[in-house]
């Protein structure tokens, strides 16, 4: 799930400056399993003597304070302890946009793709239009060849002309905005370019779209048309989640109701 | 008492409401000694995935004065296809399309699930939704590209046929026109001189100086429209203004040692809101100022340009001497008002590592609805996640953001209306149900609010009109509607409608019913929104003063205690966590000044003003988990006791959620044991914050800043500035135990606060 990641914040810039939150993350979030908006109340609101209840310090779990003894084993713990599986979704501090070993998507591919749809653009599209697009794609074209885009990037674009390819214009769309949201320094002097060819090509009359789709993609083998939508684009399934927390409130043992 | 709290929890579910009382005392003399007013907070636009809107007009009631709609408390003659109102009594009879009714058939309205109902109406022609960047240029290089990259990023985020306008300003304002061909051109303003909204509409071409006789009102939208070459659609201009954008330079005036930037923020404010005015009057807009510091030349200027003059503090504020505050403050305060009028509203991004101005500016913001974003950079997840959340859709994928709200309060006639508090302006509808007492905004029973989200929250604050010898009868119910009128982002007109009632109750012999219908939450919350309200233009300690006073009378009223003795004071369970509200809130920024800048200080209290129960009490007094190897994570006492080695706490103060390793976890960590497969618990146990916070992070707007931090940390002054200081170095020795964290400060414990507050509730002299 290479569009599903955090990065840190800026640190340098910012200070305590929060992690930030790709777009396919911050899509895919669903409600929130576990609000944390409880509070303890006070031990006691009416005894004079409102002392804070002190855990007491000799916990047979716990090491002793002197030195460091090693943490508790599972092994002689409950394990409904703590339950948080380690393969969630957003681990606070890696990245892992990056480490993926799939190959590098075909840059010609992808070009024919765009020139194509923009070339059935071009009956029904002002002129002016459509050369400030052409103008952008070569500019796409420039920084692929020049080296200048990250896989992700071109992964990502790869995924999203089979989807124009395939007619999924909302797909595509969403595909730009995540590029836009994650990768804009990368993307923005040409990806505005790639947003007005998928909402010329939305527009356009069957017939005029006919060329465009029937034409297959080179050297991809496999069929787009009608295949469901590229899993990147899917929220990540959620793991079982952290076992269920009893709704707790700490009961305020000196109030009386 | 867990009836209360599940009828509380379900009306604020359904109706977006929390009142203060849940029973309402049957007399005004009453209601004042219960101390915490009669009032509540609402959510107009609370989200409601499972509360499709009708479409259809609501009913009225005929009555001239009253035009409440039909609701679940009005009386219904099926037979006679009568209605009448619960508000003024009035008999209505049911249009035309309403002949099919009956019992077994009744429109959505009068069922009792629907006492918050929404109608989508046509009226006039739809507008599209205005978004106007006003960007600041005086910005370093590093700072400047990301904001460029922000801007050319949100307008994938925008609908395609919202319209996009572009103003920059350094030493000049400059406005641009967008159009899809052509060389670039922009129109230049000198940023020193103040213009009439006149002036810069003729200056830009946007009214003919042949007719005069349009004063007032400019053109029609449709005209103006057609003219507007700054203001176009995102569709046909995003490839231009991507390019237009990503050209943009710094301000080329040079800057000389000791210099600030000149930076003509008032002018090209005052262009914009000028600008809008003239285009499109009453139709939903935004202004979006970024600014990378303070004004600095013309009207509205904040300080001089003199870098060894430094910006106003609360020190020069208070020796009166911050020279341009109330001049500024003045004409920003102008600008605001008539943008409100319009229904346009401003949001400021401010980032620097200075202040920028935001106590003279922030009435932009508070005024219209808008949003105040505070960061260091605009090079920052913070700036750059608030930003695109500025842009967030909701579950029909709708825009979280709705223009030109307009709240109105119905009110029975034992109840008045004092006043609201929250980021609207007044609409001055006098009427009989308009209360002489002012709380808040008052004097009036409609408000607008010129932007809203599903988030804003207002206070509203309310008073019994009955008098002592002529209490309201028992048995009956008071009544308050509240309709809202707004645009959708999808350009609908929309009217939220919800009519809430309250039984009336007699405070002498019912006074222990009225006791536990007190919604403790909702209550500190209203009150610390007077406060906030108070502290904008009286004293700070005025403030807590007035707090304490009102706090030691509610206790003296509830509290059980015999004269004079206070160990015997007790609270019962539904005013337990008030006092304790009441502490954090005393201690929390929107009070207290030391420490803060001016702009902090407007900035906490703007954000504090506008957001929902959860989220402000979230403020008052920060939230504290507690993960251990002891059970699973659980909230734990907001105080030094909580501070354990062997436990990680996360705190979540609203602008901040800190991460806090206690001595041995932290050493623990240090020692790599979560590298280690046989302690893989404690890696897990590692993680479990970092999810939850993960997971607030997610939601909050704006973005919280984020503190990763240990026992001893220089950043654990977060956690430890919050906790009540119940262990300090001056008493840790006398609990003979050592457990918690003592805190270096001579602040009051709550413990303390608690033994003062009984020993005053308890006196017969006070």
């Amino acid at each position: 799930m290479e569009d599903m990641y955090v990065k840190p914040g800026n640190q340098e810039r910012g200070w305590n400056d929060p992690p930030q939150f790709s777009y396919g993350l911050q899509m895919a979030r669903g409600p929130q399993r576990n609000p944390l908006n409880k509070r303890a109340a006070p031990p006691t609101s009416s005894g004079a003597e409102a002392l804070p209840a002190a855990t007491p310090s000799c916990n047979p779990m716990a090491p002793p304070m002197c030195g460091i003894a090693p943490p508790p084993l599972p092994a002689r713990l409950p394990p409904d302890g703590m339950a948080t599986p380690l393969t969630r979704t957003g681990q606070m501090r890696v990245q892992r946009e990056a480490d993926s070993s799939q190959s590098e998507p075909d840059m010609e591919t992808v070009m024919s793709v765009l020139n194509r749809a923009l070339d059935a653009c071009r009956s029904s599209v002002k002129g002016p239009v459509c050369n400030e697009v052409a103008k952008r794609l070569r500019l796409l074209e420039d920084s692929w060849r020049c080296g200048k885009l990250s896989l992700p990037v071109t992964r990502r674009m790869d995924t999203l002309t089979q989807e124009l390819q395939a007619g999924n214009w909302d797909s595509a769309d969403e595909i730009h905005r995540s590029l836009m949201v994650d990768h804009v320094t990368e993307v923005s002097q040409w990806m505005v370019g790639v947003k007005r060819l998928i909402a010329e090509t939305r527009d356009l009359s069957p017939e005029l779209l006919k060329p465009f789709q029937s034409s297959a993609r080179p050297e991809s083998a496999e069929p787009v048309g009608d295949s469901d939508p590229e899993q990147e684009l899917e929220p990540e399934p959620e793991p079982a989640g952290r076992a269920p927390q009893p709704e707790q409130r700490l009961q305020a043992p000196g109030s009386q109701s | 008492m867990s009836t209360y709290q599940e009828f509380i929890q379900q009306n604020e579910d359904r109706d977006g409401v929390r009142c203060s009382w849940n029973l309402w005392p049957s007399s005004r003399l009453e209601a004042t000694r219960l101390v915490v007013p009669v009032s509540c907070l609402l959510t107009p636009l609370k989200e409601r995935p499972n509360l499709p809107p009708v479409q259809y007009e609501p009913v009225l009631c005929s009555r001239a004065n009253c035009k409440a709609v039909l609701n679940p408390l009005c009386q219904v003659d099926f037979r006679a296809k009568i209605w009448a109102c619960n508000f003024c009594f009035q008999r209505n009879p049911f249009p035309p399309s309403y002949a099919g009714i009956s019992e077994v058939n009744q429109p959505a309205e009068l069922m009792p699930q629907f006492s918050t109902i929404e109608y989508i109406v046509q009226r006039g022609p739809s507008a599209p939704l205005i978004f106007l960047y006003v960007v600041d240029t005086c910005l370093e290089e590093e700072d400047l590209q990301a904001l460029k990259e922000s801007l050319q990023m949100s307008l994938s985020l925008l609908p395609p046929n919202a319209l996009v306008g572009l103003i920059t300003f350094g030493r000049m304002v400059q406005v641009h026109e967008l159009t899809c061909e052509g060389i670039a051109k922009s129109y230049v303003f000198r940023g020193t001189k103040d213009l009439s909204s006149k002036q810069i509409q003729e200056m830009l071409g946007l009214t003919k100086p042949a007719a005069p006789g349009q004063q007032g009102r400019p053109v029609a939208p449709q005209e103006a429209a057609a003219t507007c070459r700054f203001l176009q659609p995102v569709h046909r201009v995003d490839m231009n203004l991507t390019d237009l954008l990503g050209e943009l330079q710094r301000d080329p005036w040079p800057v000389p040692q000791g210099k600030r930037p000149l930076r003509s923020t008032g002018v090209a404010l005052s262009v914009a809101v000028g600008l809008l005015e003239g285009a499109y009057p009453n139709t939903g807009a935004r202004v979006m100022l970024f600014i990378g510091g303070p004004p600095t030349q013309g009207p509205g200027m904040v300080v001089g340009d003199e870098l060894k003059t430094p910006i106003r503090s609360w020190h020069d504020i208070q020796k009166d001497n911050a020279r341009h505050l109330k001049k500024a403050t003045k004409y920003y305060e102008a600008l605001a008002n008539r943008s409100a009028v319009n229904g346009h509203s401003i949001d400021i991004y401010a980032c620097a590592l200075d202040q920028t101005g935001l106590l003279e500016m922030k009435c932009l913001s508070n005024l219209t609805g808008g949003h105040i974003v505070m960061g260091d950079s605009f090079n920052t997840s913070l700036f750059k996640q608030t930003f695109q959340r500025v842009f967030s859709k909701d579950y029909n994928g709708d825009f979280r953001m709705a223009f030109g709200g307009v709240l109105e309060v119905k009110t029975s006639r034992e109840l008045k209306v004092c006043g609201a508090i929250g980021p609207c302006v007044s609409l001055h509808s006098k009427g009989p149900s308009v209360s002489e007492n002012e709380m808040g905004i008052g004097g009036t029973t409609q408000w607008k609010l010129c932007s809203l989200d599903p988030s804003t929250t207002l206070a509203v604050y309310l008073e019994v009109v009955n008098q002592h010898n002529a209490p309201v009868p028992q048995g009956g119910r008071g009544a308050i509607q509240f309709v809202t009128q707004y645009q959708h982002s999808n350009t609908q007109k929309r009217i939220r409608v919800t009519t809430i009632a309250r039984n009336w109750a007699d405070a002498q012999s019912q006074i222990q019913h009225i006791e536990s219908s007190f919604d403790q939450e909702a209550a500190a919350v209203l009150m610390a929104r007077l406060g906030v309200f108070r502290a904008e233009s009286e004293e700070g300690p005025d403030v807590l003063r007035w707090l304490d006073r009102q706090l030691i009378r509610l206790c003296q009223k509830f509290g059980q205690f015999n004269k004079d003795d206070p160990t015997s004071f007790r609270l019962s369970e539904s005013l337990s966590l008030y006092p304790q509200f009441m502490f954090h809130l005393r201690r929390s920024p929107f009070l207290q000044v030391f420490n803060n800048s001016p702009d902090e200080s407007s900035y906490y209290r703007h954000q504090f003003v506008r957001e929902d129960l959860t989220q402000s009490l979230i403020m008052i007094q920060p939230i504290l988990y507690s993960y251990s190897f002891h059970g699973p994570p659980e909230p734990v006492l907001l105080d030094s006791s909580s501070i354990l080695p062997d436990r990680i706490l996360l705190m979540d103060t609203f602008f901040q959620l800190v991460i806090y390793h206690g001595e041995t976890i932290a050493q623990w960590r240090k020692a790599g044991y979560q590298e280690m497969p046989e302690y893989e618990n404690f890696k897990q146990l590692l993680q479990a914050p970092l999810d939850d916070a993960q997971e607030i992070l997610q939601t909050r707007f704006p973005m919280p800043r984020y503190v990763d931090t240990e026992h001893g940390g220089s950043q654990a002054r977060f956690l430890l500035s919050k906790v009540n200081p119940s262990q300090t170095h001056n008493n840790l020795y006398a609990w003979g135990q050592e457990s918690g964290a003592p805190i270096l400060t001579d602040d009051v414990s709550l413990q303390v606060f608690m033994d003062h507050l009984k020993k005053l509730a308890v006196s017969s002299s006070t």
